[in-house]
């Protein structure tokens, strides 16, 4: 929804085919539905036009949405008779309202036939918008999945006539209940996506991803052991009465034969669409009538800010170094992409080695996976600047100011990242019992992040490019791909050469009979990663202050 | 008007390096990006103490100039002397010496205007308090006091070009650069920014600042340098420039060679009635104070 991920020949087609509707309704009120399909239909066809990538990218998605709602809607329809067809539909359809209510607020799309403020110029009536606009957005891929898993979801408990009835009329029931939803939601919080707020959050959904496939891939492990979906019986019987996924629940009452319940589940389904419309309606209105306010609340009264010389803050050193230190510790809080990319490192670091120990597949090593996740934000180090890497350009005159300042970056992910490992080792050392490991587990890491250190210093300087500010996926500026993941993959494959010498000397103690003994890759491992990180920062200092303007430029693309 | 029309460009300003040694010397300064020549060997000599205006039509080159100039972008070819030392070859005196505020970078938007002046006052290797002192008297003066702790991607344009001012200003330097630093900016703001300028030069230093509005330029500076497609047209005091010309923008229209394209406005006889305006929509294109 935001209008600078746009693409400009989509823009330039809303506003044409805005006006025209305009035009239109002022001539002939009753057919607006039949405009926005085709404005719908235009904006997808002219957000293709010219570009093959995304051309390639839209049709793989439909391909892709094809396919696997085929083959779920197949799945769905085996699942009939069974004995779980019931919970497993029902909270499929609590997931699918799930998703499309929480997805706009975290992937605005862009589908400018739904952006309100795009219509606010235009003389239209609230009732037959809704109605257009409805219609609008039952077109795409989202809605095409969606109809599939519906139509399997009744297939999968629909038995008898009375079954099949209720299917036919369940099945658009989910659907509209699912979109009306979604554009309610979305309507309502709207002036927060558009703000600055809202445009944060939505790139947090990165982190959203990442965290969430770990985690449901750790509780898909223990669902599909057996009698797992028989623990899931009391959320069904919460769920069947949570509008939309009534509307599958009522198919399998009636099939049962309870058609009281049916009737109750009917009445309460209708009800919530009809609700969620004339929310719908409310909000659209509501915003078409009133000023945008979003700059007068950001006027309002502002938390004086880390007020000079408190606490924390007051521990760093002084010149550039406090200052560079404490700007990288701001950004981690405050920037939305550093913050996620920081967050989904700090999250995926504990969960990898926590839920293995819990698993029983755990190993004191494994604390070592978060330090190589933190070591990967020394990488590109100016990029994460964006264009304001002028600020720091212009104070760079000498080779010493460069090594000042990588050496503050450094310090900052240190100071974070060394209790960090220290912590999530200690935590996974006491879930498999082997504290004997402990200072080995803590060696290798630092060791390994010294390692990272140093190679991140050196892509820094070497492999610098631009972070879009925009997109939570986009992490590379176009025609930029190749040197960043380059830069990385080069950089990780000599950081395993760098600490090899460590990661042997453990694997040589543990696997010698000298597992006493293990506690020296500790000491080894620090001065090792002191080491390591001194040299690359000494080696890339003189390449940083010798490029300044390359490097500009280079991290300017965004 | 001296100077003018000369394509292949000398030595401009010899006027202004008489009566005050020269705070910025540029040499043959070329850039190519590709196809586009952005800039086709400039040599300029601007005089110290003076307010300095870089004039000309969007494209002319004026950002990729003053990039170069500030040491922000490399040239292909030339030479840029600041206060007499090399941009590219001592860049520690230069640095010192200089303030910027590019058109089109970015500041640190996730620091709040107070945390953002502090942060490049340490940068610059000025002392704790003695930034923050700077800091607290260019937020009063520059009408930003009452959101300093504001973070600046909540800002305005207005007060986006004021943090960077002050920014640019907090090492005290001998020359500051200032690319389109009246772009969109409120008349207000406009006026604060004016007056800390004409206060910084009135002390003697040096403010180079680029703009394509001319009753600004002419309002403003005591010296002027005329771009257009890449080459300097004309450069020297406003009134040398200026000329026999009625105002600084027929000056420089005449100088760019843009005179006739106003009156071709025959095709478009149905716009606004039959009243004849023609002559406004020029007027009010350039009201822009």
């Amino acid at each position: 929804m935001s209008a600078p991920t746009a693409p400009a020949g989509a823009t330039g087609a809303a506003r044409t085919a805005g006006t025209a509707a305009g035009a239109a309704a002022a001539a002939a009120p009753p057919a607006l539905t039949p405009i926005f399909l085709r404005i719908k239909l235009s904006l997808l066809r002219n957000g293709l036009k010219g570009s093959s990538k995304r051309k390639a990218a839209y049709f793989s998605t439909l391909a892709l949405a094809l396919v696997v709602g085929f083959f779920m809607t197949l799945g769905l329809g085996l699942l009939h008779g069974s004995a779980h067809a019931g919970t497993v539909v029902v909270l499929l359809a609590a997931v699918l309202a799930l998703g499309w209510a929480f997805m706009p607020l975290f992937f605005p799309t862009g589908d400018e036939t739904l952006d309100p403020s795009r219509l606010v110029m235009l003389p239209l009536r609230p009732r037959p918008l809704v109605r257009a606009l409805l219609a609008a957005s039952l077109v795409g891929i989202g809605p095409l999945f969606t109809l599939c898993l519906a139509i399997g979801s009744v297939i999968a408990v629909a038995r008898g006539a009375a079954g099949a009835a209720a299917a036919v009329v369940a099945v658009p029931l989910l659907l509209l209940g699912c979109v009306t939803l979604a554009r309610a939601v979305a309507t309502a919080n709207v002036r927060l996506l558009t703000s600055r707020k809202g445009r944060d959050l939505a790139l947090l959904s990165g982190l959203v991803i990442a965290v969430g496939a770990q985690l449901a891939n750790f509780a898909g492990q223990s669902l599909f052991e057996a009698g797992g979906l028989a623990k899931l019986e009391p959320v069904e019987a919460v769920v069947q009465w949570l509008p939309p996924a009534t509307a599958v629940a009522m198919v399998d009452s009636v099939s049962g034969g309870a058609y009281g319940r049916a009737a109750a589940q009917l009445v309460l389904t209708v009800a919530a669409v009809a609700g969620l419309m004339w929310s719908w309606e409310r909000s659209l209105t509501k915003l078409m009538v009133t000023p945008d306010g979003s700059t007068i609340a950001a006027s309002g009264p502002v938390k004086d800010r880390g007020a000079a010389g408190g606490g924390f803050w007051s521990l760093m050193p002084g010149g550039r170094t406090g200052a560079s230190m404490q700007r990288s510790l701001r950004y981690v809080v405050r920037d939305p992409k550093t913050k996620s990319a920081w967050v989904t490192a700090l999250a995926i670091g504990l969960i990898v080695p926590v839920f293995n120990a819990l698993q029983g597949t755990g190993s004191v090593y494994l604390g070592s996976f978060g330090a190589g996740m933190l070591g990967v934000q020394m990488y590109n180090q100016f990029g994460q600047d964006t264009s304001a890497f002028w600020m720091v350009a212009q104070t760079i005159s000498n080779t010493r100011d460069a090594y000042v300042e990588l050496r503050a970056r450094a310090a900052a992910l240190a100071l974070v990242t060394v209790p960090y490992t220290v912590l999530v080792t200690a935590v996974t050392a006491a879930l498999v019992d082997d504290w004997q490991a402990f200072p080995a587990g803590v060696g290798v890491a630092l060791a390994l992040l010294g390692s990272m250190l140093c190679t991140g210093a050196l892509a820094s300087a070497r492999f610098a490019y631009s972070i879009p500010t925009d997109g939570a996926f986009k992490n590379v500026a176009p025609g930029q791909g190749g040197l960043a993941w380059g830069g990385i993959a080069a950089g990780m494959l000599t950081s395993a050469l760098v600490c090899a010498p460590v990661i042997a000397l453990a694997i040589w103690l543990n696997t010698a009979e000298h597992r006493d003994m293990s506690w020296v890759v500790l000491p080894i491992g620090v001065a090792w990663g002191w080491l390591a990180t001194w040299a690359g920062l000494r080696l890339a200092a003189p390449t940083v202050s010798r490029k300044l303007p390359e490097i500009l430029l280079a991290v300017s693309k965004g | 008007m001296p100077d003018q029309g000369d394509a292949t460009g000398g030595t401009y300003g010899t006027e202004g390096a008489r009566t005050a040694p020269s705070a910025v010397r540029v040499e043959g300064l070329w850039k190519r990006f590709g196809e586009q020549v952005a800039v086709a060997g400039i040599d300029l000599e601007l005089p110290a103490g003076k307010f300095i205006g870089l004039v000309g039509p969007n494209g002319a080159g004026k950002t990729t100039t003053l990039s170069m100039v500030t040491g922000l972008l490399r040239p292909d070819m030339g030479r840029v002397l600041v206060a007499g030392h090399d941009v590219w070859a001592d860049p520690t005196e230069v640095k010192a010496r200089i303030g910027v505020l590019p058109e089109g970078l970015r500041l640190f938007e996730r620091l709040s205007g107070r945390e953002l002046l502090g942060y490049m006052g340490r940068l610059r290797g000025l002392a704790g308090e003695e930034t923050d002192k700077r800091a607290t008297q260019l937020l009063d003066i520059l009408d930003l006091a009452g959101s300093q702790h504001k973070l600046v991607v909540d800002y305005s344009t207005g007060m986006r070009k004021k943090i960077g001012l002050a920014a640019a200003l907090l090492h005290n330097p001998e020359v500051l650069f200032l690319d389109e630093p009246f772009e969109g900016v409120d008349p207000v703001s406009a006026q604060t920014i004016r007056g800390v300028l004409e206060r910084y030069t009135a002390s003697g230093a040096t403010v180079v600042f680029s703009s394509h509005v001319m009753e600004l330029v002419e309002s403003l500076c005591d010296w002027v340098a005329v771009m257009a497609a890449g080459r300097i047209r004309a450069a020297g005091p406003l009134a040398d420039v200026r000329g026999s010309a009625p105002s600084l923008q027929a000056a420089f229209l005449e100088l760019v060679g843009a005179h006739g394209r106003a009156t071709a406005g025959d095709s478009l006889d149905w716009l606004g009635g039959n009243s004849g305006k023609a002559g406004d929509a020029e007027n009010s294109a350039t009201v822009a104070r």
